[in-house]
């Protein structure tokens, strides 16, 4: 009788327990879906709201082609101007800039890190690029306007005519882009190429090729995809890169073609710097123009995302 | 000496010079690529400690001053408060959301379709800027669901922001649990549920632990963020736990400082740049202790883990 009773406990006790385990995984299901939602969110809301814009007057051509960016008409005092076209070129000419410049620093230190630094060397940098991978962006901003700026108006004073603004613009954007990038490009990069496994190395070396054949033959050939996804990865966060860049930038429209040389040193724009600095400020269509800028931002990345993907798809080594 | 012989031994000649050339040119190019790539990373090493050691230089004279932890306008502990508010709100909203999307991902879910669409989700979120992320929040949270510029927007906006990282952090913690364990207690009788809250978990815990300070020095870093869904002021009662006022972060002031704000606050333009100095300063500060503390946790499961 006890027995039974006993026995009946524990039949209800481990019904219980099965019972919670199935509510527990559903509740964990809900929030691995909820990652799911907020990007389909973001998507969804983002897109909804920018095609209002061209509901408003704006027309295509003009959005893409136009460079005087004026969506509230505050500064011709007459009808807004919705030309995109400097930002978007600002953004892309800064962007392909600083990779041009962060490729083969990134990923000439990532091998020499993985392949022939020194011991102590390693022990430097290891600790440095984690913390340079997460330094907030304004504080590079900051250091921007303190040391990159100054430095820039007096290399481009023979070029601009010493102007007051001189120093902001494209170029100190380029160099800031670079320091935000550089590590993170820097980091996945080393972690693609300690992917490779030692048999590749050893067989390189073993046909008795010196330390660079080894490095440009036989390592970096074989995680080529992983240092294209560091690569892409890293265009990503530079055109995403916004309170940085805005510091610098420190303009409000393109300059007027046409350019010399002298336009890198001048106050310019990039989407992102000018979202930061009006998009609170305006309503309504003027508002609108400003989801069509974070729109096209937001279509870039996805294509640099799915690249990033279909690469990473593609390597051998993982 | 035959013609014959003679023959080979000048061929043989030729050959052991040819390849004394090649081998030659080798190690001449491998010098010059080794030399090329030491400068490349002695210059990235070194630009790399230039702007630590210069911010925390230039911040110094005002990290003294007592005056910069006041509540005036040249003082930043409203901005301290704020800073770290939103770092423990986000992190009681964001820790146990990530951790249990990751439990279902590693424990529940078969391999398959299902991951590497939550992956593919993790993936792209993470490549959207943090601007654009912002600019969502402050439709959806601020404008949609009536919080309005204020904290827990902001806190919200950064849960979205830091959700694949965290995922990504806490999937790895708990797989480096060994499949043994788990076993274990499955062979026990306890259900799967039972098997990750006092085997699994516990394991884990140093590891997710580590995951948390790594989310907290981005919680912590992000601004932009935040410029469209807390704002860039304060209320005059700044210290309460209220979720629902505006407030600014150490970030979002240092942005405001020498951005929009120039010139509109009660500082001379020199103090203004003393002001930034000095949250830069205590931004890297905070950076480095969050980075050092991470990987002492790092160290100690790696002692404990070989002692055992």
């Amino acid at each position: 009788m006890q027995l039974t009773q006993s026995a009946q406990q524990a039949n209800r006790q481990s019904r219980r327990a099965r019972l919670v385990d199935r509510v527990v995984s559903v509740v964990f299901l809900i929030c691995a879906i909820l990652l799911v939602a907020i990007i389909l969110g973001v998507i969804y809301f983002i897109a909804s709201q920018s095609f209002q814009v061209f509901l408003q007057g704006a027309t295509l051509k003009g959005f893409f082609f136009g460079t005087f960016w004026d969506p509230t008409g505050e500064i011709t005092g007459g009808a807004p101007s919705y030309g995109a076209g400097g930002l978007i070129l600002g953004s892309v000419i800064t962007t392909v800039c600083a990779m041009i410049i962060v490729v083969p620093f990134a990923i000439g230190t990532a091998v020499f890190f993985t392949e022939a630094a020194p011991q102590w060397l390693v022990r430097i940098m290891q600790p440095l690029i984690e913390i340079f991978t997460g330094i907030p962006s304004v504080v590079i901003g900051f250091l921007g306007l303190i040391t990159i700026i100054p430095l820039m108006q007096k290399l481009s004073a023979p070029i601009t005519g010493n102007l007051p603004t001189g120093g902001y613009g494209w170029a100190s954007a380029i160099l800031v882009l670079v320091i935000m990038v550089l590590p993170t490009t820097m980091s996945i990069s080393i972690d693609a190429l300690r992917s490779v496994p030692g048999s590749v190395r050893e067989a390189s070396l073993a046909l008795g090729s010196t330390r660079w054949q080894l490095m440009y033959r036989a390592v970096i050939p074989a995680c080529a995809t992983g240092l294209g996804t560091a690569v892409v990865l890293g265009f990503t966060r530079a055109i995403g890169e916004a309170l940085a860049v805005a510091l610098v930038l420190g303009g409000s429209q393109i300059p007027n073609w046409p350019w010399t040389l002298a336009v890198f040193f001048q106050p310019n724009v990039n989407i992102t710097s000018t979202i930061a600095a009006n998009f609170q400020e305006t309503a309504g269509a003027a508002q609108y123009a400003y989801w069509t800028l974070a729109f096209v931002l937001l279509v870039i990345t996805l294509i640099f995302v799915s690249i990033s993907h279909f690469l990473s798809s593609r390597s051998v080594y993982k | 000496m035959s013609l014959q012989e003679v023959a080979s031994s000048q061929i043989r000649e030729v050959r052991l010079s040819a390849l004394k050339r090649i081998a030659h040119r080798l190690a001449i190019t491998n010098s010059i690529a080794m030399g090329v790539l030491w400068v490349i990373t002695l210059l990235v090493a070194a630009l790399f400690i230039y702007i630590i050691i210069s911010l925390i230089v230039q911040g110094a004279s005002t990290l003294i001053s007592p005056a910069f932890y006041g509540t005036s306008d040249a003082g930043i502990a409203p901005e301290l408060f704020n800073t770290f508010y939103i770092l423990i709100l986000t992190e009681l909203i964001l820790v146990p959301l990530s951790l249990a999307a990751a439990i279902y991902l590693v424990e529940y879910s078969p391999q398959g379709r299902f991951i590497t669409v939550i992956h593919f989700a993790a993936e792209t979120l993470s490549g959207v800027p943090s601007l654009v992320l912002g600019m969502f929040g402050f439709l959806v949270f601020a404008v949609y669901a009536h919080l309005g510029i204020s904290r827990l927007a902001g806190a919200l906006t950064l849960l979205c922001l830091n959700f694949p990282l965290a995922l990504r952090l806490f999937e790895q913690s708990l797989a480096s649990v060994p499949g043994d364990l788990r076993e274990g207690a499955l062979a026990l009788g306890a259900t799967k549920w039972r098997a990750i809250r006092t085997v699994v978990l516990p394991t884990a815990l140093p590891v997710i632990i580590t995951g948390v300070i790594l989310t907290a020095g981005k919680i912590i870093g992000e601004a932009a963020a935040l410029i469209f869904t807390m704002g860039l002021f304060n209320p005059s009662n700044v210290f309460t736990l209220n979720p629902m006022i505006p407030s600014d972060t150490l970030t979002t002031r240092l942005y405001y400082i020498k951005g929009p704000g120039a010139g509109t606050l009660s500082l001379t333009s020199s103090q203004e740049t003393a002001l930034a100095a000095g949250l830069s300063a205590v931004l890297v500060i905070l950076l480095l202790i969050i980075n050092l503390s991470a990987r002492a946790i790092g160290r100690a499961i790696q002692r404990r883990v070989t002692a055992a």
